[in-house]
């Protein structure tokens, strides 16, 4: 379990006068991730959802002040020193980040890309490697075959799927997605969408879903959490969340989607 | 009612680059708007919707059929009647980074076609003008009017700039490619109200959208467009109830709705 206790992130950034400033991104966030369990965080941009997701591996820049506990079985990943933060990230917590699928080199094959990482991660060979690479890209619902293609030769789909492949090189126990369906087509989404489900379904992944898309998110987790000015503003069951929401701006929210929804 | 927009079998196609096919961005697409009237235009990527709104600016030549804008023929149009035709219509792109003059004030990017048109010496009424719409586009603070759009303005601000922009000369048809894409759930409610408002005191309005949801709202009618074609055609309502064409079958099912949620009823995603 990753159980996120407390957390408040404060960047330090420059204004455009060149003066120092401070701007509390995440505020007081409590949540928990568990194997076996879809979990997805729904918030607006600049609402602070990409911070959480890279607070939990220790991604955030340097001169970041970071505060509370993130917890792995326990052990407080933000005490960790960066050695130790290197075993666990892409081996228990790996991520796919946002824009992932525009962010493959464009001269190396994406098979390329997977074998990279499970050669520096896992210490395989060349040909461990390749061996392992069409059960990884069919768990992420792509033909093993793709994995000899340039980025640019794959649809945005295909290569959002080679992302979540590539996320799951090293069999990672969660994995977190930062809005891997945004900017393609519903009926692409969809598939990409049912293709992580069935990971936690059938392989017991921890997964976290951040996503814009308050419909998409709720339709496919187990927990939905909502983020608003860097707090947890609602948590819970989503049907229950979508019928009862206790938060003025969640009721808002979803009072304006059912209202689009309904062609009211 | 006065025709418009009448485009007849129209069909564009792009050579292709290198060795490739030709592309057929759109074939054999009819449509009429009736003055006052709007549509929506359902289509997800590589459907052809941009196309069709560049070849009614005529930024896009057809390569078959005709486009008949405010009754005159754009094929036969010359370039300062193409100019004069182009006033009359205004477009909001798709892209709110690329489209917007980056060293503008905002309040000088919603002014700019205004002064363009009408000149220097209409800078007072294209002002106010230009508050006012902002203003109703919720862009009210007076630090984010004199902040320049290249810094510190999100993606959601830069297209409400666009829309303004866009309604400051009052044009009679506007084209609008995905206007709210990056806009959150409320605030997209806002635009379409106003959109809405415009379209009420005369304006005619092309809304392209791949939302089924959002496209009922923008407009009583519409055309989905799969692969440069029009698949199905009729009332948003009827076309999101009653879907007739696999395609339209298939987008009305893959849309995530918070009125159906796997709790509430038995209506779990379709895995395909």
């Amino acid at each position: 379990m990753i159980d996120i206790r407390n957390l408040s992130v404060t960047y330090g950034r420059m204004t455009s006068e060149g003066r120092g400033s401070q701007a509390a991104a995440v505020k007081n966030v409590s949540m928990t991730i568990r194997k076996g369990q879809f979990s997805a965080l729904a918030g607006e941009s600049g609402s602070g959802k990409s911070t959480v997701l890279m607070a939990i591996p220790g991604l955030l820049p340097p001169g970041t002040a970071v505060s509370g506990e993130i917890l792995l079985d326990g052990k407080n990943l933000l005490a960790l020193p960066e050695n130790d933060l290197n075993r666990i990230r892409w081996r228990r917590i790996a991520i796919v980040p946002q824009g992932a699928m525009n962010s493959f080199t464009p001269v190396l094959t994406v098979g390329h890309h997977v074998e990279e990482v499970l050669s520096v991660h896992l210490g395989l060979s060349r040909k461990e490697a390749l061996e392992r690479i069409p059960s990884l890209f069919d768990l992420a619902g792509l033909d093993g075959e793709l994995a000899r293609r340039y980025p640019n030769e794959l649809s945005g789909g295909q290569k959002q799927r080679a992302a979540i492949a590539l996320a799951l090189a090293c069999s990672p126990d969660y994995l977190l997605c930062d809005e891997p369906t945004t900017a393609l087509d519903v009926i692409t989404q969809q598939g990409i969408i049912a293709t992580l489900k069935n990971l936690v379904e059938k392989k017991g992944l921890g997964l976290l879903l951040i996503s814009h898309d308050l419909p998409l998110a709720a339709s496919v987790a187990d927990r939905l959490h909502i983020l608003k000015d860097g707090e947890l503003v609602e948590e819970g069951d989503p049907a229950e969340i979508t019928a009862r929401p206790r938060n003025p701006h969640t009721r808002a929210l979803v009072k304006a989607l059912l209202d689009l929804e309904e062609g009211s | 009612m006065t025709t418009l927009l009448d485009i007849r079998n129209l069909s564009a196609v792009f050579p292709g680059r290198r060795r490739r096919e030709p592309v057929r961005a759109l074939s054999g697409l009819t449509l009429t708007l009736e003055r006052g009237e709007s549509l929506s235009v359902i289509g997800e990527s590589g459907s052809g919707k941009t196309t069709l709104m560049r070849c009614i600016l005529g930024h896009v030549l057809p390569s078959e059929g005709s486009i008949t804008l405010f009754g005159q023929d754009t094929a036969s149009a010359d370039g300062p009647e193409m100019t004069a035709l182009r006033r009359r219509c205004a477009m909001v792109s798709q892209d709110p980074y690329g489209s917007l003059p980056p060293t503008l004030t905002v309040l000088e990017a919603a002014m700019e076609p205004w002064l363009l048109v009408r000149g220097k010496h209409d800078e007072k009424e294209g002002e106010e003008r230009a508050r006012n719409l902002l203003g109703e586009l919720g862009l009210r603070d007076e630090a984010i009017l004199s902040s320049r759009v290249r810094l510190s303005l999100s993606g959601g601000q830069r297209q409400r700039v666009a829309i303004a922009r866009a309604l400051i000369l009052d044009p009679e048809l506007l084209l609008c490619d995905e206007p709210t894409s990056m806009q959150d759930a409320s605030t997209r409610g806002e635009i379409i109200e106003i959109l809405a408002k415009r379209q009420r005191s005369g304006m005619s309005m092309i809304f392209v959208t791949h939302d089924l949801f959002l496209a009922r709202k923008a407009a009583p009618r519409g055309i989905v467009l799969h692969k440069g074609t029009v698949v199905e055609e009729g009332f948003c309502r009827d076309i999101l109830s009653a879907p007739k064409h696999p395609y339209t079958r298939a987008l009305v099912a893959a849309l995530p709705r918070l009125g159906k949620l796997p709790g509430q009823e038995s209506c779990k995603p379709e895995t395909n």
